[in-house]
């Protein structure tokens, strides 16, 4: 069985603006820089005293956004409801936090309420595109009819260990940020079937792997998953109206994705643009890219493209 | 609709290198749970694993796991005999939880004592569970879709799942999965706070069991269109006749007491291969030895198989809970199961615990010629996926 798949509902939890589909409109209407840390007394408002006490900080971030989408979706979480999250960089600060722990005072030092934390956790791990698989993976399994409703997307927070490692690293001159989005994906059917409000519906989804050295970047100009993804919806290509793509100020990546694109649009298409620029890299920036184009599409008739290397 | 065949194995155990040393160690009933010496175990009450006999094959550029995680995929494939072409399509899912964090810790550690790192800063690089997806993707020239999927312990056995999946639905003819993971300080340290550590080797389903033992390891499966197979004249081991996925949304850590998530994973994959409970003659259990997870892992087996209505091993019992591992090392054993028509045995259970109402073949190895087997594997969050083969 294959059946469509519908963009129901939005939540978004970033420094500057937080809640549904509206609210990212808003934003993506006047789109400005987001870059900062997101204050702690803001998430504790999102999910009441007790809960951010209990929950580590990117958990705080994952279950604000994911409520605030059920909610958008006028969706109630339950048996039916697929989970999918993704994420880069994932709890590392309660790894360190657990290992600072036993370093500190040996094995008395060790937390037991924090080490489930050091487990990611999370069904799509990557580098760049871990949100973007999330909605991948969401997808197919709502297409092929696994799954009735799924709710999808990417987190990640800002960490001053992991700034230091990235920099010990040599890593590019990307733009960190922080943040969640997640998306509620449903079977166009059964959403039209409750009367649910639909954003946009993914028509077509692919991804690939280029050869490349392991943590690299590759030379390879050459990427099918565009062309892939176009069949998959029968589009043309001349039908796209807007490609939102994943550069993120990292000199290397964004040169070799630039590239890849050059193949597969055609030099001329120029319409591109990249939200991780704007609200900083993190997997949520994938789900909110999702999010653009489902409403970039809307507007104009035309069909919107997402992509990541 | 798609039939999915399973044409490469590829394992590195506590037994060593290779499907056959391992088969021969599970088979043989031989306990591989032995003193930790790859960290440091001084003050905790637990100080056994079961450990990887070295060496571990690959450059000590590339960490134990990433090296762990290419030896057996690399010998999945070549088991396959996959060549160039379709491993240019073929999809890649791993699953993954400790990622390179041995040698991160191996710099982490000395630089927070104000020493020098026994890592240099690079291997930090593959701190994070992609990185085994990345380094088997590269170098064995894996072109399709690459997923990397962290559902703690039950990540081996949702790799398979997924990519079964992309399969199935038509993404890719052929995938490769499985799951790796090497020994860490952090998981070793994790599992002696949460007091889930038997100072003894682990004794699943018996009732004095005390807790699990950890291990470390790798396994590969190559998943095929069995139309594709069957044109390419590859063997097929068994069928990847059904999966089901599900989650408890019940705790972090602690399962739902009534193993009603379990039972639903089971009853899904059942439903999806479109088999009946009574056809199922094995199970290899998740077995971990834990109070708590036995106990209500065997209701919900009894619940949807019944009492005493099947055979229930733990091969944990030999190698330990290879966290990521653990979902594709048992899936190799019981497609070995079906394929050699023995089932593995439970080490270690003397005396079984009053509410295991399942025969869970003790210390040794039965003969059992078995149409349809699961792998259960149950992970933290309650993250339940069975996988169910059919003999061909």
């Amino acid at each position: 069985m294959t059946t469509g798949v519908a963009i129901t509902g939005v939540g978004a939890v970033t420094a500057r603006f937080t809640g549904g589909a509206a609210t990212v409109s808003a934003f993506l209407a006047e789109p400005s820089p987001v870059h900062d840390a997101i204050a702690d007394e803001r998430l504790v408002a999102l999910l009441g005293d007790g809960e951010a006490r209990r929950l580590s900080r990117v958990c705080q971030l994952a279950v604000a956004a994911g409520r605030l989408a059920l909610d958008d979706a006028e969706l109630r979480a339950g048996d039916d409801v697929g989970l999918v999250l993704g994420t880069e960089f994932g709890d590392l600060r309660s790894t360190v936090e657990f290992a600072d722990g036993y370093l500190a005072a040996g094995p008395p030092g060790l937390s037991a309420l924090i080490f489930p934390n050091t487990v990611m956790n999370t069904m799509a791990a990557a580098t760049t595109m871990a949100g973007e698989l999330a909605i991948v993976r969401a997808a197919g399994a709502i297409a092929s009819g696994r799954a009735r409703a799924v709710l999808a997307g990417g987190v990640d927070q800002i960490d001053p260990f992991l700034g230091s490692m990235l920099a010990d690293l040599g890593a590019g001159e990307e733009r960190r940020g922080e943040g969640a989005v997640m998306l509620v994906l449903e079977s166009a059917s059964s959403a039209r079937e409750r009367g649910a409000r639909i954003l946009g519906e993914i028509m077509g989804t692919a991804s690939g792997a280029l050869a490349a050295r392991p943590h690299g970047v590759g030379r390879s100009t050459q990427s099918s998953v565009v062309a892939e993804a176009l069949a998959a919806a029968s589009v043309e290509l001349r039908h796209l109206g807007a490609v939102y793509d994943s550069t993120s100020g990292d000199r290397g990546r964004d040169h070799w994705e630039q590239r890849l694109l050059d193949t597969a649009l055609g030099a001329g298409h120029e319409r591109r643009s990249s939200l991780r620029r704007l609200i900083g890299a993190h997997a949520g920036a994938g789900a909110l890219g999702v999010a653009a184009a489902a409403g970039a599409a809307r507007r104009s008739g035309q069909v919107a493209v997402i992509v990541g290397p | 609709m798609t039939r999915v065949v399973v044409t490469g194995l590829g394992v590195v155990s506590p037994f060593g290198l290779g499907v056959k040393a391992y088969w021969e160690g599970v088979r043989s009933g031989t306990c591989a749970i032995r003193p930790v010496t790859l960290i440091e175990t001084e003050g905790f009450r637990c100080r056994i694993a079961a450990e990887v006999p070295d060496p571990v094959p690959g450059s000590p550029r590339r960490s134990r796991a990433d090296r762990l995680a290419l030896a057996a995929a690399r010998e999945a494939i070549d088991d396959a005999g996959l060549g160039v072409a379709e491993r240019r399509r073929a999809a890649l899912v791993v699953g993954a939880v400790g990622g390179g964090m041995l040698e991160a810790e191996g710099w982490y550690w000395p630089a927070k004592r104000g020493g020098a790192p026994l890592c240099p800063t690079p291997a930090l690089r593959s701190i994070l569970p992609y990185s085994h997806a990345d380094v088997v993707g590269s170098r064995l020239g894996l072109g399709g879709p690459r997923e990397t999927l962290v559902t703690a312990c039950s990540s081996g056995a949702v790799s398979l799942a997924v990519a079964a999946d992309l399969v199935a639905d038509g993404v890719v003819r052929v995938a490769v999965a499985g799951g790796a993971d090497a020994l860490t300080r952090i998981c070793f340290m994790g599992f002696n706070a949460l007091r889930l550590l038997d100072p003894e080797p682990c004794r699943p389903f018996d009732r004095a069991r005390r807790g699990m033992s950890i291990g470390e390891g790798a396994a590969f499966v190559v998943l095929e269109d069995a139309a594709h197979a069957h044109a390419r004249g590859a063997r097929a081991y068994a069928e990847l006749a059904g999966s089901g996925m599900t989650t408890d949304a019940f705790h972090v850590t602690s399962p739902q007491p009534d193993g009603e998530g379990m039972a639903r994973a089971m009853m899904a994959a059942l439903a999806r291969a479109r088999v009946e409970p009574k056809a199922v003659g094995y199970v290899n259990a998740h077995g971990t030895a834990t109070l708590q997870n036995d106990r209500i892992e065997a209701r919900a087996l009894r619940s949807v198989f019944g009492a005493g209505g099947v055979l229930v091993s733990s091969t944990k019992s030999m190698i330990g809970h290879t966290m990521a591992a653990a979902g594709s090392l048992e899936a190799v054993a019981t497609i070995l199961a079906l394929v050699h028509e023995t089932v593995p045995p439970t080490v270690n259970l003397t005396t079984a615990d009053s509410e295991v109402a399942f025969d869970c073949v003790p210390s040794m190895a039965r003969e059992a010629a078995v149409d349809c087997a699961i792998s259960n594997s149950f992970g933290f969050g309650g993250q339940n996926v069975t996988l169910l083969f059919r003999r061909l």
